[in-house]
């Protein structure tokens, strides 16, 4: 692969305090590609994901988030987490939501500028949901409310993209929008690493497949990882055997 | 009414200019608390701050200047062991928070009863008076007010980020620990600044409830912010009012004026009509201009 790399990990290992959560992460994800994180419950892609955004030490190895360490990276970095860990009470509109990808820009004490407006605006139209603007964040459909949250994101301009189970409890229409738009920002040069639970789904769009439990069983593009062995060693029990035609696995 | 006869004396002047000050503080503070779910942490640092003013009134310093450095230090120690948001260091917040309050309390009690006159101040404590407030109070009460406000003016944005998505605005790259500092201090300084109208019991009704119930009425921060600065203020002046005509305690009378007020929001929130007029509501808005403001 010829693109600049975005994302390095070189032997990496997360730990929480002395608890090793992840073990021997390594690989590199580039500018326009697409990673998923996948493996079963309990695997260590929040933890990963974590990592990416420096809120986990590295215990050892390294990872780099486009060329520095990942607490140093944030500003370039947008995460999206999963929409139902949000508060839909909480009394805030679509709109508002968008516009806070681009606080950061704006800084301390000034007021959003034109630039800003229109680049929430947009980013909102790139998920298909203009005219929600002004309803309450939290009337939202689960999947929409998925949606606005890569709005913002979107909106803060990011070198790399990080989302956590975007398509947990999503509808098949907000799915296709996010996926849509997660395309459209790679195609832009931006570096993607989702979490899912969905093989099928990684397999179909994505770039490499980083295939988790505790350690890394594999990583590299889906066909050379996403394949029986490897899923079998990775998912253990929960791998369910069919014959010679291979085999699926279960989400506990 | 009875209130506005005794308008001529100048100590109920000072009172109704004390609660709609303290009214606006409270109300602007209050949504802060609630949006964050941080009522608790709030009636401990109301309780905490006890033994602050009681030592204060000993040393024979003012009462607000004591509850004030009792209070910063007060903050240090709770954003030490918890941080607003608590347990990033495996501590369980509530239980903490808890024995803060309750250790807090008897501190002042014990300090208390070493005086003379000890149940006649210990009312005045606890449910404050706000008839005695004197032109100082006053003062301190409204530069306090103009300071917080300012602050959670300037620092809005960034506020509702890390109420709305803590994760979203650590991961940005803002010292969250920083602003929540901010928040806490804000917080210690309205407790204290409503010490001498509605005592450290009430002071918690009177932050936590206008916000509690604009938050049952309002789809946008700026509007509960404006609603339960209305809340706040009605109260205090309702809270009076019948203090003056029925001759009850003035800090009981606004508080019950609080929760009367969240009470009936609770009950016309819970109505079955009720969603169908908020929606139409919420549907007119949405006709109009959409606003990226932050």
């Amino acid at each position: 692969m010829s693109r600049p790399a975005a994302i390095v990990f070189d032997q990496a290992s997360v730990a929480y305090g002395r608890v090793p959560a992840l073990e021997q992460v390594h690989g590199t994800v580039h500018q326009g590609e697409i990673v998923a994180l996948v493996g079963p419950n309990g695997a260590g892609k929040s933890t990963l994901i974590k990592a990416l955004l420096g809120l986990v030490p590295v215990a050892s190895g390294s990872i780099s988030v486009l060329g520095r360490p990942p607490a140093l990276a944030r500003r370039q970095v947008a995460y999206v987490p999963q929409a139902d860990t949000l508060d839909p009470d909480f009394p805030v509109s679509v709109a508002q939501v968008v516009l806070m990808g681009r606080y950061r820009r704006i800084g301390w004490l000034r007021p959003p500028g034109r630039v800003d407006r229109d680049a929430a605006a947009d980013a909102l139209a790139a998920v298909g949901l203009a005219h929600r603007a002004a309803d309450r964040f939290g009337i939202l459909s689960g999947g929409q409310r998925q949606r606005v949250l890569l709005a913002r994101a979107i909106a803060a301009q990011p070198a790399a993209l990080l989302l956590d189970e975007p398509f947990n409890g999503v509808d098949a229409v907000s799915q296709e929008a996010l996926l849509a738009t997660i395309r459209t920002l790679a195609a832009g040069g931006a570096a993607v690493v989702v979490s899912t639970h969905d093989l099928g789904l990684a397999q179909l769009t994505c770039d490499g497949i980083c295939l988790l439990n505790r350690h890394q069983f594999g990583f590299g593009p889906p066909g050379e990882v996403l394949t029986p062995d490897l899923l079998r060693a990775a998912y253990g029990g929960a791998a369910l055997e069919l014959g010679d035609r291979g085999l699926i696995v279960t989400r506990s | 009414m009875t209130l506005f006869s005794s308008l001529g004396d100048g100590y109920v002047r000072r009172a109704l200019l004390e609660v709609v000050i303290v009214g606006v503080l409270c109300g602007a503070v209050g949504v802060h608390v609630v949006l964050r779910r941080l009522s608790f942490l709030t009636m401990a640092l109301t309780h905490a701050t006890f033994p602050g003013v009681v030592i204060a009134t000993m040393l024979g310093l003012g009462l607000v200047l004591g509850a004030g450095l009792f209070g910063v230090l007060l903050v240090a120690v709770v954003a030490a062991l918890t941080g607003p948001r608590g347990a990033e260091h495996g501590r369980e917040t509530s239980s903490v928070t808890a024995v803060v309050l309750s250790g807090g309390f008897a501190l002042g009690m014990a300090l208390m009863s070493t005086q003379e006159g000890f149940s006649r101040d210990l009312t005045a404590f606890l449910v404050g008076s706000v008839l005695t407030v004197q032109p100082s109070d006053l003062v301190v009460s409204a530069v306090t007010t103009a300071v917080v406000l300012g602050v959670l003016a300037a620092l809005r944005r960034e506020l509702h980020l890390a109420a709305f998505d803590p994760d979203a605005f650590a991961t940005a790259g803002y010292p969250a620990r920083r602003l929540d500092l901010v928040l806490l201090l804000a917080l210690e300084a309205t407790v204290v600044t409503s010490l001498p109208a509605v005592g450290t019991i009430m002071a918690v009704a009177l932050i936590v409830g206008p916000a509690a119930t604009a938050r049952l009425w309002c789809s946008r921060t700026a509007t509960m912010t404006a609603m339960a600065i209305v809340v706040g203020v009605a109260a205090g002046v309702i809270g009076l009012t019948v203090s003056e005509q029925w001759n009850v305690a003035a800090g009981g009378a606004i508080v019950l004026s609080v929760a009367a007020f969240f009470v009936a929001s609770l009950v016309l929130r819970s109505l079955p009509w009720s969603e169908p007029v908020a929606a139409a509501v919420a549907r007119r808005k949405s006709a109009g201009r959409p606003t990226y403001s932050g």
